[in-house]
């Protein structure tokens, strides 16, 4: 009872402080991060402690995040200015009736794929049919279903449909063959097969921006609401100017980029070299953006969700979902 | 004849010690050496598959055919991986050798204040753990005073102390993170409400329990002499709790030390023995994990012991004797 | 402001109805006994709603309950399939393993006091291995389904079980093993006739405790790896996918299960144990 009414009065005060909170201070920035500290996110980490932040007068906080943590509803509750999400599942918070936009588009490409033991004779697409798949869930499921939807594959195992396996946060699943294939990004799990021992002619990979069915990943995203104020809006042109500046600081740069991740990352569970190249990686995803997103990479990734038959990831074409205002004034 | 007697005692002292000791070492002996044993069929796969590729010849030789067989048969016919089972890197089940040297390693090889020292995440943990004990302790304590002395408590608020506890916390934590993280509120607080929860619903049983078991006799030699509720309480309802209360605390302190680990979850797995321990499991280093693992238990059963110990000083002080 | 004092008014009403009937004359029959916590329920829920509707909180964050009933009526279907994966087959079966394991280890323990003294604080060493450290590595160990899930539901109720039967199995006085001994009677009839009957109390009592901690971890388990259907799978996407309010049906499916669970222990525990003075 009164663990319900402490729950309820601080309900109750968060929520008439949260708008507060977003435009409160014209220079502190808090940035939701989508997963714990590595180099998927160096840019930001570099920007702060090489001092680009602090020349545009900007304190900023970095919040990671993890298993448990949707950065979506951070930013609804206030806790957060700014988010990195990939796009599906900001699209998908949109249509829910949570108003995010996309500010910012750092990545460029999309660094997911599917690697798969060539022992288990698929080839192609149509070989999954049958087989086990790892797919992680929390927002990254989405380019999955809509891939499988496109080329008429059920989801719901069976000879003729994929069993899918939600993955949890290691590569497990396929090492002891539990899985055929699981999810894994170029920057990260690939490599950690890699590491366990396997060779790569061992495995099979497809990288969903060759299959055509990639969609954007991180991509800066905050409340609709905020951008209509000006003192927010001046707050995020100086942070995503300083925060580009970052990125192409990291990508000129990796191992020092690497070991700038390594000193922020509070577990002291990460390893230099993983980190490395994970920045390697990373690199190439961000190499072909500037900061702000192309129009045309929008509509594919909206046309892929879209095209997503019997339970598409949004079920229309996305209105006000980004904004170029911040990145015409922070680039140029 | 002084010195005789002083190590008479000394060795009376020891044996009593010993005997307390020696079962539990026995039988902790019994479970590493079955540990050990099974760390050769647990690896088999793993370390026939490394092998293989640095050129050992294997029986059978394609890795799908090995799937079929089990660790065991994998093992006994190609014993050359039998001693390599237990020096992997990436291995499905440590040999404690494994576990130790890694315990040695983070926990005295480092430095305390080094973000790669067990120590210091295990103060993170702690330190959210004992927030929340204290917390939850309070919060459960009081809730016990209100159940035992309002009768409406007792029927509306009792069933639903035990319904909480069947709700997974893991689905509330984030939503209390998400609250308490728009008004401002960040990093220990949020952790050791975690831990609170966890913690206050023995605490509440045991007190409710202890507070109601002085029986009518000694209820009524109170009123003979003359006393209101408030010294009822205090004097005599209070005291006889203790016993249950120290039981309470002992099951409510490793309920704390889970929650504060379970709170490291959704709080951004930053530091403590749950952050350890997720960032090993994800980054491919098991050994990050188990001595994570095993260093929490090893927490726990401290923190229980030093209550047992607390518990022996306060009740014998108190003239209960000893427990 | 109107929203904080209609909740406050709910809250009076509900608490001054709850007092009412409390103090009545009829308080302790079975029927007043559920409707009191019910009331107090339902005052929450009212609260709840009147608090999340009238200052606009998004669903995002906490959806109102009427939001949530609808949701949890119209997924029975995948509610019911969820539970059926996580308590059905994984913490039901734990449970029964834990438990059998539980008894053998006890009796074992029973016939030498060595290894009882030896096998109680190994006992609550393994109770204090965190969840979140040993889920991911029976995943890996078992695979992701249902049989994971039931090893840490295992693991997690042995000790209380044990710790309970090993009290029971002590509680005869001698002069209740003297009469046994008088009738001829060895250890097994001993034991079946005489030590397990009086150990029931105690062995219900690490039951009780057992059933929560058995569905807490087989829902916890499912965050580290699970096929695409149980409870902690549903919760964990949910949260991911912003659907708050079927987070909050599978709460209280789990609410429900948990306590009909221990319900339906305490029930046994009053039918077997009849004689205690506890139930009585």
């Amino acid at each position: 009872m009164m663990k319900n009414m402490m729950m309820a009065a601080a309900l109750a005060t968060g929520l008439t402080a949260a708008p507060a909170f977003a435009d409160g201070h014209a220079n502190t920035v808090t940035l939701q991060l989508q997963w714990v500290t590595q180099a998927q996110f160096a840019g930001y980490y570099v920007a702060k402690d090489k001092g680009f932040y602090d020349e545009e007068g900007l304190d900023v906080t970095i919040l990671s995040g993890g298993p448990d943590i949707a950065p979506p509803q951070v930013l609804a509750g206030g806790g957060a200015d700014a988010m990195l999400n990939w796009m599906p599942s900001a699209l998908a918070a949109r249509e829910k009736g949570l108003p995010v936009v996309n500010i910012a588009q750092p990545f460029k490409t999309s660094g997911l794929m599917l690697t798969c033991w060539k022992d288990t004779g698929i080839t192609s697409v149509e070989d999954f049919k049958g087989k086990t798949i790892g797919v992680w869930f929390f927002g990254n499921e989405y380019p999955f279903l809509s891939w499988m939807s496109q080329a008429g594959i059920s989801t719901d195992g069976g000879e003729d449909g994929v069993t899918v396996l939600k993955q949890g946060f290691n590569v497990d699943p396929l090492l002891q063959r539990q899985a055929d294939c699981i999810s894994t990004m170029t920057y990260n799990e690939y490599g950690q097969v890699l590491d366990a021992g396997v060779n790569p002619d061992e495995l099979i990979t497809f990288k969903y921006e060759e299959q055509g069915v990639a969609t954007l990943e991180d991509g800066i995203y905050v409340l609709e609401e905020n951008l209509n104020d000006p003192v927010f809006e001046d707050k995020m042109v100086r942070f995503v100017r300083a925060s580009m500046k970052g990125w192409k600081y990291a990508e000129a740069n990796p191992e020092e980029a690497a070991g700038i991740v390594l000193d922020n990352d509070e577990t002291g569970a990460q390893t230099e070299a993983a980190q490395v190249r994970m920045m390697g990686e990373i690199a190439k995803l961000t190499a072909g953006s500037n900061g702000s997103l192309d129009e045309a990479d929008f509509q594919r990734t909206v046309d892929t969700l879209l095209a997503g038959g019997s339970d598409p990831v949004i079920s229309k074409q996305p209105e006000g979902a980004w904004t170029s205002v911040i990145t015409d004034k922070a680039l140029n | 004849m002084r010195t005789a007697f002083v190590t008479g005692c000394a060795r009376g002292i020891l044996m009593t010690r010993l005997n307390a000791i020696i079962p539990a070492l026995t039988v902790v002996a019994v479970i590493v050496a079955f540990w050990t044993l099974c760390v050769i069929p647990m690896n088999a796969h793993l370390t026939a598959d490394q092998a293989q590729r640095e050129g050992m010849v294997l029986t059978p030789e394609a890795p799908r055919d090995r799937q079929e067989l089990s660790g065991l048969s994998l093992a006994l016919k190609n014993p050359a991986i039998i001693p390599l089972t237990y020096v992997q890197t990436r291995p499905r089940l440590p040999s404690p050798h494994q576990v130790v040297q890694e315990l040695y390693d983070t926990v005295i090889d480092k430095k305390i204040t080094s973000k790669r020292s067990l120590v210091y995440h295990g103060w993170v943990t702690l330190s959210a753990t004992l927030l929340g004990f204290v917390m939850g302790t309070t919060l459960g304590i009081m809730l016990a005073v209100g159940i035992v002395y309002s009768r409406t408590m007792d029927k509306s608020v009792m069933p639903w102390a035990i319904t909480s506890q069947t709700i997974p916390i893991l689905a509330l934590a984030p939503m209390i993170i998400v609250m308490l993280g728009a008004i401002g509120i960040q990093g220990l607080f949020p952790k050791s409400i975690i831990s609170a929860y966890l913690s206050f619903f023995p605490v509440v049983v045991g007190m409710v329990k202890g507070l109601r078991s002085p029986d009518a006799m000694q209820l009524d030699l109170l009123r003979t002499y003359g006393t209101n509720s408030s010294q009822g309480f205090w004097k005599l309802r209070l005291p006889s709790s203790i016993p249950y209360l120290f039981a309470s605390l002992k099951i409510g302190i490793s309920a704390s030390l889970v929650g504060a680990i379970v709170g490291e979850l959704p709080t951004g797995a930053r530091a403590g023995f749950g952050a350890r321990m997720l960032v090993g499991d994800q980054y491919g280093q098991p050994m990050v994990t188990w001595a994570a693992l095993f260093a929490a238990a090893i927490t726990a059963a401290m923190l229980v012991a030093i209550l047992s110990l607390i518990e022996r000083q306060t009740l014998r002080r108190m003239g209960m004797g000893a427990a | 402001m109107m929203a904080y004092i209609l909740a406050l008014g709910v809250w009076i009403a509900g608490w001054w109805l709850n007092v009412h009937l409390s103090h009545s004359d009829r308080s302790d029959t079975r029927f007043y006994s559920l409707l009191i916590p019910v009331i107090f329920g339902v005052t929450i829920i009212v609260m709840w709603e009147i608090l999340v509707t009238m200052l606009e909180v998004s669903a995002v964050i906490l959806p109102p309950p009427s939001m949530i009933a609808a949701r949890f009526a119209s997924s029975l279907n995948l509610l019911w399939a969820d539970f059926q994966q996580t308590i059905i087959k994984g913490a039901m079966t734990g449970y029964v393993f834990g438990m059998i394991a539980a008894f053998a280890v006890a009796i074992l323990a029973d016939r030498s006091p060595f290894l009882t003294k030896g096998i109680l604080p190994v006992g609550a060493f393994m109770a204090a291995l965190p969840i979140v450290g040993t889920a991911p590595i029976f995943v890996k160990w078992l695979g992701s389904d249902w049989q994971s899930k039931a090893a840490v539901v295992g693991v997690m109720v042995f000790f209380p079980i044990l710790v309970n039967t090993v009290a029971g199995l002590k509680d005869t006085s001698a002069m209740q093993r003297d009469l046994m001994r008088t009738y001829g009677a060895g250890y097994w009839p001993t034991l079946l006739k005489l030590r397990i009957p009086a150990a029931l109390p105690f062995i219900f009592n690490g039951l009780k405790i057992a059933t929560t901690l058995a569905l807490i971890g087989a829902i916890v388990a499912e965050f580290f790896g699970s096929p695409t259907l149980g409870m902690g799978f549903r919760i964990s996407t949910s949260v991911g996918q912003l659907a708050l309010d079927m987070v909050w049906a599978e709460i209280i499916v789990a609410a429900i299960a948990g306590s009909t669970f221990y319900g339906l222990m305490a029930w046994l525990e009053k039918r077997v144990t009849f004689w205690h003075p506890s139930q009585r």
